[in-house]
């Protein structure tokens, strides 16, 4: 079979009744999510994974894990798209991947012209998400060639790479990041080590024997996490939102944005692909260019649309190039897709190269429902703008104690375990002290997640080798990746010793 | 950058790796057909975090302490919303998800706001009631809806 007839099979899957209910209603909670103040898309995606599980629970293994990432990666989206509306609305971005479309959506709000705004970062998505796409479907399968010629040792410094390069970029001390991986890593040891079937840190306490679950740590962090935030700060209020007013903008500004979609979309794609940078360093660079390439540059930050086209639809791209490490190389490059990657091993698939071979209908049917989903998107968003912009305004006095709610309901319902509502409530006050104090939460629930990953491939290189470490470095392809690893690490410290002001990614 | 806080924190990573490697120490070191055990990627990743710990540390030194404006936390709030969560999961399997759920929102909605207690009263029961009948009655998924001594 060819590209074109799995892609005509994955259609076949996306399309199937439930999967287009399951798209839908992703699209509509990640929107939500991404509207609501206190939810970004970390812990929205964290918070659904067991409410899908649950959903998906009457259908066979393979099907219920393709219709619960389908859900996923609508929500994914759906937040990414979600969080430009406070932005433009309240001047309050709702994920840190927006807050550039605040300097020119905001003004165009108060101008009058936040429907313009709204529908042109909704078309800007689409358009986006489009051609991500398209580069997903050709880019996958020669990728995941490669990738099968991998041998341990490359995986190994592969991942190591996937680690450092998200390490480098979180946060504000480089230290703290590598810490937190480190940390995340160590989790992962916990529990029967795979390989030999020796029980490893478990004190002899059985509930530790099949390891912490990857679920409880990031529904803690993250949801948990933001909520124990919210109360300790007492950020409850959301401000006044602006008038939408006309929805559909006109020609002039179509034809004004139409350039900065197109190169915004190009830019975001391949800054998505690269692991560690992502959504939100996309954007940054995006406006950048924009400014730049612009006849008036000073028009910027004063309500010109390009200054929100172009940032908007990098940052959708970058959600779809960060699903090719993680669809292809099984090597998530930011904390969302870690959290998707984590779900789709708890229906037992191990994304990367084999993924395509091994569950076809899986892998495809995800990419024909991000085209869907994505259609979804557009179409419900352009009529809905007031309706979300509505949900702004929920109280957060309801919201808050219900999602402390849905993350009890969603762990126990998965692991029917006392012990992991505790280490729940445990990881969201860790969560809130370590993200309050500059400690990135991403890197760690990605050394979480590649954690066993790493293992594997490392013990099976140096078995090759009889123990001997150089092999990491005689593979060419291993070599090459350590290398690219190392200078992850060490350019952003250099470039900080020189005073220069590092742009960092604190997107998940 | 909150110096006491960093302080304490690479203290307490300095003595988890410290800790992985001391207990890594007691897995066999090699495993069947391999000379590599399952001890050494702990031990390995113990050492790592030993040496992050102590570069933290010296950060922390180096840096001078940057006045941090002092916001007041709400703790009062926090801890009160924090303990019903712990004695709502406590207690989940005992008391049964409906009454658990409907007490501890009930208790959570007044604690952040007072007052409207008919519309507390009457979210709680909803997303209570409506949870246990979507996930338990038409999903078929285990969770203690109402206590032993009330089914």
């Amino acid at each position: 079979m060819n590209v074109l007839d799995y892609l005509a099979s994955g259609f076949a899957t996306a399309l199937q009744w439930h999967n287009l209910l399951f798209a839908l209603i992703g699209v509509l909670i990640g929107t939500s999510v991404g509207v609501l103040p206190g939810i970004g898309p970390m812990s929205g995606v964290a918070l659904l994974i067991p409410v899908t599980a649950t959903m998906t629970g009457g259908l066979p293994p393979e099907a219920a894990a393709t219709s619960s990432i389908i859900l996923l990666a609508g929500v994914y989206y759906g937040a990414m798209y979600g969080g430009s509306t406070t932005s433009i609305l309240l001047n309050t971005p709702g994920e840190s991947s927006s807050v550039v479309t605040t300097l020119d959506g905001y003004q165009m709000a108060k101008q009058g012209r936040a429907g313009a705004a709204l529908s042109i970062s909704a078309i800007g998505s689409f358009a986006a998400g489009l051609f991500a796409l398209i580069a997903l479907i050709a880019l996958a399968q020669p990728l995941s060639d490669v990738a099968i010629k991998f041998g341990p040792a490359d995986y190994f410094s592969l991942m190591l790479l996937g680690l450092c390069a998200v390490s480098g970029l979180a946060g504000k001390s480089i230290t703290k990041a590598l810490i937190m991986t480190v940390t995340g890593l160590l989790l992962a040891t916990i529990g029967m080590d795979t390989v030999s079937g020796v029980a490893r840190f478990t004190f002899g306490i059985p509930l530790l024997y099949s390891g912490l679950e990857f679920l409880t740590i990031a529904v803690g962090l993250f949801a948990l996490g933001e909520v124990f935030k919210t109360i300790l700060e007492k950020d409850y209020g959301a401000g006044a939102t602006s008038k939408i007013g006309r929805i559909l903008p006109t020609r002039k500004d179509l034809k004004d944005s139409a350039g900065p979609i197109a190169r915004g979309s190009v830019l975001g794609f391949f800054i998505g692909i690269l692991p560690g940078a992502g959504a939100t360093l996309a954007s940054f660079f995006s406006y950048i260019v924009e400014k730049k390439l612009s006849k008036n540059p000073s028009s910027f930050g004063k309500g010109n649309i390009a200054g929100v086209a172009a940032p908007e639809s990098a940052n959708n791209a970058a959600s779809g190039g960060a699903m090719i490490p993680l669809l292809t190389l099984g090597i998530p490059g930011s904390g969302t897709t870690a959290i998707l990657m984590g779900a789709l091993i708890m229906y037992n698939i191990q994304p990367g190269p084999l993924l395509f071979e091994e569950h076809p209908d899986v892998a495809w049917g995800l990419i024909a429902s991000m085209l869907i989903g994505n259609l979804l998107l557009l179409v419900l968003n352009m009529p809905l703008v007031k309706v979300f912009a509505k949900v702004i305004q929920t109280p957060a006095k309801y919201l808050i104690p219900i999602i402390i709610a849905i993350s009890i309901f969603g762990v126990y319902a998965v692991q029917a375990q006392i012990f992991d509502l505790m280490l729940l409530l445990g990881c969201g006050v860790a969560g809130f002290l370590l993200a309050r104090n500059d400690y990135p939460l991403a890197p760690l629930v990605l050394g979480l997640v590649l954690g066993p990953m790493i293992e594997n491939n490392m013990r099976r290189a140096l078995t090759t080798s009889n123990g001997d470490f150089m092999i990491f470095l005689q593979k060419p392809m291993s070599l090459v990746f350590l290398i690219i690893a190392a200078l992850w690490i060490a350019v952003p410290i250099l470039l900080k010793r020189r005073g220069k002001e590092v742009v960092v990614n604190e997107e998940g | 950058m909150n110096k006491t806080f960093d302080r304490y924190a690479s203290i307490v990573f300095l003595l988890l790796g410290i800790g992985f490697m001391w207990q890594s120490a007691g897995i066999s070191s090699s495993a069947y057909g391999s000379t590599v055990g399952p001890n050494i990627f702990p031990f390995g990743l113990g050492l790592a975090l030993v040496l992050l710990s102590i570069r933290l540390f010296y950060e922390v030194l180096k840096t001078k302490s940057a006045e941090r404006q002092k916001e007041q936390l709400d703790y009062k709030r926090f801890l009160l919303i924090f303990g019903a969560a712990v004695l709502y999961a406590f207690f989940l399997e005992a008391i049964g998800y409906v009454i658990g759920t409907f007490a501890f929102l009930l208790f959570a909605f007044q604690t952040i706001e007072r007052g409207k207690w008919l519309r507390s009263v009457l979210i709680a029961a909803l997303f209570s009631i409506l949870v246990y009948v979507v996930f338990v009655v038409l999903l078929e998924g285990s969770m203690p809806g109402f206590p032993v001594w009330l089914s």
